[in-house]
């Protein structure tokens, strides 16, 4: 951050003749920041290395500290049921994210073109229950969802998962939908198309670009966590992934190793998602302050 | 509504008017439900759970004396500590992602390639962050192994296994959790930055510094707020999942912050009562950094 380093012309290293000082300054500069950079990059990878590099130990090896082995990538399942656990996050995930931009897409609709009375107000009251943290409504939620027998399967987690995620979505949608104009409504209601037929031919054809940031956000969000299914999946053999590697390693003779080796495989799928769709979640990180 | 004296084309304008708003509540009415049944009920209830002696299946009533009984517990101050000391994270999980979105927009070699490297823990679960941060912290952990390296071969630290030190080694945690998210927020920040605002003022003598002070700084100064919120209700309400996989409060409470504090009371002490309480507390401590929030999104509405 010393020097200056934007003079740089594009694709070209040093001249012929002998650099002017000025010019050597801005390489040094440069060639420090990458150094700095690099080493950043070493820090961000590092959760990567250890679950990498531990993982393909046996507990001996782990424990001596040397040697490699696929050891515990082959007696993973027996020890996690990683597939099952997967596939239990897979669905958990799915099934919130549809819910979420179901309910909350019509009702951004309705925020922004469709107002009624009162739905100010209401607006104001969904958007503030965005800050209200699970933890602060725990005990009268776990019992509610007891109570109506949502916790055998997954409608309790998901029900939970679309009531948390549903005030960003409306929130998101009725932002976006205020960007459109109320002439593309108006011609559709004149067409005859209905309130639900503009809803359905035309509102939700522009809406593919906010639906993609709710779900990229709310994947990752529900795919990373781990309080939702710890409490309102009571049947062990629908755990999703985060609760199976945290329970684990909450026991007593827990394998490094395999821990290693599923915490790998937990991080897969978000991070896929994250590397394919990262405009996505910037959009919906900024949404509110960047339009 | 009398139709004997209204126009014809007043009239169907008031009934498209009426459809309208009527075909609005019908798709809001969803959400509306979700989100009182399932978030704005359960805070009234809270208020009625917290004043009543509840195992969460039967309850008795007892009053507002609930309160001052849990109010003088010392877990309760020693949770509220811990998050007030967690706080102290808070500007360095602001201040390095600005340098290193600081340096990312140099645009050096390959900085594509570096902010993917930078933001990919950001999607990574903080359960499984948690678990890499007990392997760096244990006795025969990274940060051992880098201290031996450095030549103290005799210091041997296991920060995760003290009172005086666990704390400290969580907040360590968060923060390297939170560069990502805030790293790629000041980056966006950054991008609607003028670049040319920037030329002007170095043609006009002004150093690094002062440029970065007095340009880049306020044009980020919406970005830093909004990171600000988004780190503090993090540290409040998303430590969860490391405190269970690295600490599980402990040693001793050391590291039992209020959102643990509320699952251990309900769900290792059994006793919902208090629980609902401390969710209460936390509710309004978030209560307090959402109106912020709000205020900063509502500026320009």
């Amino acid at each position: 951050m010393t020097t200056p380093l934007l003079e740089r012309p594009p694709g070209r290293e040093g001249p012929a003749t002998a650099p002017r000082p000025g010019r050597r300054r801005v390489r040094t500069g440069r060639a420090a920041l990458f150094v700095i950079m690099l080493g950043v990059a070493v820090v961000m990878l590092y959760p990567f290395w250890v679950m990498i590099f531990d993982s393909l130990k046996t507990e001996a090896q782990f424990l001596a500290g040397k040697g490699f082995s696929l050891g515990s990538w082959k007696a993973l399942n027996s020890v996690i049921p990683v597939g099952q656990q997967v596939l239990s996050s897979t669905i958990i995930c799915c099934a919130s994210i549809i819910v979420i931009v179901l309910i909350g897409l019509p009702a951004g609709f309705a925020f922004s073109k469709l107002r009624f009375r009162t739905s100010t107000l209401i607006f104001l009251v969904i958007v503030s229950a965005m800050m209200v943290p699970l933890q602060a409504i725990l005990m009268p939620e776990f019992v509610n969802i007891t109570k109506l027998g949502l916790t055998s399967g997954y409608f309790g987690a998901v029900i939970v998962y679309a009531a948390l995620g549903t005030p960003f979505s409306v929130f998101l949608f009725t932002t976006y939908f205020r960007g459109v104009p109320d002439e593309l409504i108006e011609a559709g209601i004149v067409d005859g198309l209905g309130y639900f037929g503009v809803l359905w031919r035309l509102v939700v054809p522009i809406a593919v670009p906010a639906i993609a940031t709710v779900t990229v956000l709310q994947f990752i969000q529900i795919w990373d966590d781990l309080l939702v299914g710890l409490l309102f999946i009571q049947n062990t053999s629908q755990r999703p992934i985060t609760v199976g590697l945290a329970v684990l390693s909450a026991g007593r003779t827990t394998s490094i190793p395999e821990l290693m080796a599923g915490s790998f495989i937990s991080a897969l799928p978000a991070m896929l998602v994250y590397l394919g769709f990262q405009r996505y979640l910037v959009k919906g990180l900024t949404m509110g302050i960047d339009r | 509504m009398s139709s004997a004296t209204a126009t014809a084309p007043r009239r169907r304008r008031l009934t498209l008017s009426r459809r309208r708003q009527l075909a609005g509540a019908v798709f809001a009415l969803p959400a509306i439900g979700l989100v009182l049944g399932f978030i704005v009920v359960p805070i009234g209830q809270a208020v009625y759970y917290s004043m009543t002696q509840w195992d969460g299946v039967s309850s008795t009533w007892i009053g507002p004396s609930t309160w001052n009984q849990a109010l003088h517990n010392p877990t309760l101050w020693t949770a509220l500590r811990n998050n007030a000391l967690l706080l102290l994270s808070v500007p360095f999980a602001l201040g390095l992602p600005l340098a290193i979105a600081v340096l990312l927009h140099q645009r050096v070699a390959g900085w594509r390639i570096f902010r993917s490297i930078y933001f990919l823990p950001t999607a990574i679960s903080w359960v499984v962050l948690g678990l890499v941060a007990q392997r760096f912290f244990a006795y025969q952990g990274t940060l051992n192994s880098i201290i031996h390296f450095f030549g103290f071969s005799h210091t041997n630290t296991n920060m995760l296994g003290y009172e005086s030190t666990a704390l400290s080694a969580l907040g360590i945690t968060f923060i390297f959790t939170m560069v990502g998210t805030n790293t790629m927020l000041f980056l966006t920040g950054l991008a609607t930055l003028d670049p040319s605002l920037e030329e002007a003022a170095r043609i006009d003598g002004a150093g690094r510094w002062r440029i970065f002070r007095y340009i880049t700084l306020p044009h980020l100064s919406r970005f830093i707020q909004l990171a600000f919120v988004m780190t503090v209700i993090a540290l409040f309400s998303a430590l969860f999942s490391l405190i269970f996989v690295m600490t599980g409060g402990g040693p001793g409470y050391a590291t039992t912050t209020m959102e643990f504090l509320i699952y251990q009371t309900g769900f290792n002490q059994g006793d919902f009562g208090t629980a609902a309480l401390y969710g209460l507390i936390l509710f309004i401590l978030t209560a307090i950094v959402g109106v912020v929030q709000l205020r900063l999104i509502g500026a320009d509405e």
